[in-house]
């Protein structure tokens, strides 16, 4: 599914010493695969998810995602691809504050070329188990809540590939593992899911952890019974 | 993004940023209802200015009002002297003047089986009816004779009419004006407002002979009106009303002249000065007020895109490209500004509906003002929105996530 070469991305500031966020990352993601991307703050992890999802453009290397070339689409050409292929979960939910759960879940549907299916918004809510906050502000929910409307946010347009930033990161121990579960289950139908943490328990329920150390790619591991015995450490 | 999605998109961001969506209307409201207030009134003020003159001076006539200049408030009530004779002598000596009449004014009480009124008498020839062309819709005016009588005998607008009669017949009936009875022989034609928004309707028209000896003793007229008899003298003729009464009042060369003329051409021309106060200034200043609301308004769109980056970022990352981003700050601009132009043309023209009643300026509201006043609002919120729409679309999604 996704193919990254050589990926550099490369900061240059006048007067200063440019900086190399990765130098030079190769990696292969299947469909269907649960990938923890690890890293100490400033390791380039976010760099590549940002890399990964077209919200950033690499400065050498080669992205192809399903075999397109998605890092020399135009920028209009990427908002499709991001709208058709890709659900974002960040860090901070990044939820529009005045708008209603609903309101939230169906914003993506705004961007996609033909008329959404009716209640597709409604779906993604019953989905993640919000079926009756459909009218709620995101202040009117908990933290794990408003996680999980970004979540069906990032799920009502039937992407392919779930990007999650740090998406435990603002939950308690207890939102965290119904978020982790849910991914999980997201999974277990089929969505390939990525997700960045420098959380090792977080990175434990992830079948493929792929380590990023000084912008390169430090180890890549498949711990695909590991990650049970992980789980039962957690709680 | 199809254009149904946008204004759905957009209405629902307004409605959630309800402070800002206020702000930004109030000033499009207050520019648009400036704009259609001015622009309706105005139009409705110049139709009657040319309808006043029009009553006024008809087709070719020359005014001489005692004194000095005094468009605005009417004949001055101390008057210099302006006599019947100084009139009959100068129309005896202008060929092209084919009628004449003087004319006096004083404010009175008038009395009737227990009802009073204030009223503006006129005293005035038998020529009145035809110089003026006012004459009476019931009974009769005074004649000749009666002007030569000094006959108390009156004519009545129909506001009198109302006030004193209820409505009754009028005619036969004594009424004290002042503390002089006079016998109400007619009624007099229906005229409105005049411009200074006087009752027309609320005069009492007597012989001017009766009105100076018995009502405002004095030996002077306020104003006069020649007629002539072919419009393309009336400039010609009106240079020789004034020499005739300029030698009659023993003028030396360089002295002023202690009356005015009046001709229609040069009314026009006044009014003309004073209605591109009403038709160009006025609305200028309303579109200035509405330039302001557009300035306001780019900055509380600046001022939300601030607020609203990560809102962006979000948008960007599920889908919206740049123009999208864009796109969306200009339609919310455009449609706040378009929403508060249609209030404001609701509460301009609601003012206007008013002031033109009070004025009796007759129909005054205008699609083409209304339409104006939102096509106006759309530009202004369009160009207030691209500033800050551009600066909306131009951030990276990374920097807005951040």
């Amino acid at each position: 599914m996704i193919e990254l070469e050589d990926i550099e991305k490369t900061y240059t500031r006048p007067g200063a010493a440019p900086v190399h966020a990765l130098a030079g990352v190769s990696l292969h993601i299947a469909s269907g695969e649960f990938v923890a991307i690890v890293g100490t703050s400033g390791s380039g992890k976010s760099t590549l998810m940002n890399i990964i999802g077209t919200l950033d453009q690499p400065t050498a290397g080669r992205y192809r995602f399903e075999r397109t070339d998605v890092a020399q689409l135009d920028v209009a050409a990427q908002a499709r691809f991001r709208n058709r292929h890709l659900g974002f979960v960040f860090q901070a939910f990044h939820l529009l504050p005045r708008a209603s759960a609903l309101e939230n879940v169906e914003l993506p549907l705004l961007y996609s070329g033909n008329e959404p299916p009716a209640g597709a918004g409604r779906r993604a809510l019953e989905a993640v188990g919000l079926a009756d906050r459909l009218h709620h502000k995101p202040t009117e929910l908990s933290g794990g809540q408003q996680q999980r409307v970004a979540i069906a946010r990032a799920l009502v347009n039937e992407p392919t590939l779930l990007l999650a930033d740090e998406p435990t990161g603002n939950l308690d121990p207890k939102s965290a593992d119904d978020i982790l579960d849910l991914f999980e289950a997201l999974n277990r139908n089929g969505r390939t899911v990525i997700l960045v943490t420098h959380d090792q328990r977080v990175a434990a329920r992830a079948r493929r952890v792929i380590r990023i150390d000084a912008g390169r790619v430090a180890s890549d591991e498949v711990r695909d019974f590991a990650h049970t015995a992980a789980r039962e450490e957690t709680r | 993004m199809s254009p149904s999605r946008l204004l759905r998109d957009s209405l629902r961001s307004l409605r959630r940023h309800r402070l800002r969506s206020a702000s930004i209307m109030i000033g499009s409201l207050v520019g648009v209802a400036a704009l259609t207030f001015v622009l309706d009134v105005g139009q409705g003020l110049r139709r009657k200015m040319l309808t006043t003159v029009q009553q006024i001076f008809g087709d070719s006539s020359v005014v001489v009002v005692a004194g000095g200049m005094q468009l605005v408030d009417g004949p001055r009530p101390d008057a210099a002297r302006l006599t019947i004779d100084d009139i009959a002598a100068a129309a005896a000596a202008v060929p092209a003047v084919v009628d004449w009449d003087p004319q006096q004014v004083q404010i009175v009480s008038v009395r009737c089986a227990g009802n009073t009124a204030t009223a503006r008498v006129l005293g005035q020839s038998e020529r009145a009816g035809k110089v003026w062309a006012r004459t009476v819709s019931r009974g009769r005016f005074f004649d000749a004779a009666d002007v030569q009588r000094r006959e108390r005998v009156a004519l009545i607008g129909e506001t009198l009419v109302r006030d004193l009669f209820a409505g009754a017949d009028p005619l036969g009936a004594e009424i004290m004006v002042d503390a002089v009875p006079f016998t109400v022989v007619g009624v007099l034609e229906r005229f409105g407002t005049d411009l200074h928004g006087m009752d027309r309707d609320n005069e009492i028209v007597v012989p001017v002979s009766t009105l100076m000896r018995r009502l405002a003793n004095v030996d002077t007229i306020s104003v006069a009106k020649l007629l002539i008899g072919d419009p393309a003298q009336n400039a010609a003729a009106a240079a020789q009303i004034r020499e005739a009464l300029r030698s009659r009042h023993a003028l030396l060369q360089g002295q002023p002249d202690d009356f005015t003329l009046l001709t229609p051409s040069e009314v026009r021309q006044l009014l003309g000065k004073m209605q591109r106060i009403v038709t160009v200034y006025l609305p200028l200043a309303s579109v200035v007020v509405l330039l302001v609301a557009g300035l306001i308004a780019a900055t509380l769109m600046a001022g939300a895109v601030n607020a609203r980056v990560a809102e962006i970022g979000v948008r960007r990352a599920i889908g919206a490209c740049p123009a999208d981003i864009a796109r969306q700050f200009v339609a919310e601009s455009a449609f706040t500004m378009l929403g508060g132009g249609l209030l404001g043309i609701l509460l301009g023209s609601a003012a206007a509906q008013l002031v033109a009643r009070r004025l009796d300026l007759g129909a005054v509201l205008s699609l083409r003002v209304a339409l104006l006043g939102l096509a106006l609002a759309l530009v202004t919120g369009l160009l207030a929105g691209v500033v800050p729409a551009l600066r909306a679309a131009r951030l990276r999604p990374v920097d807005a996530l951040r």
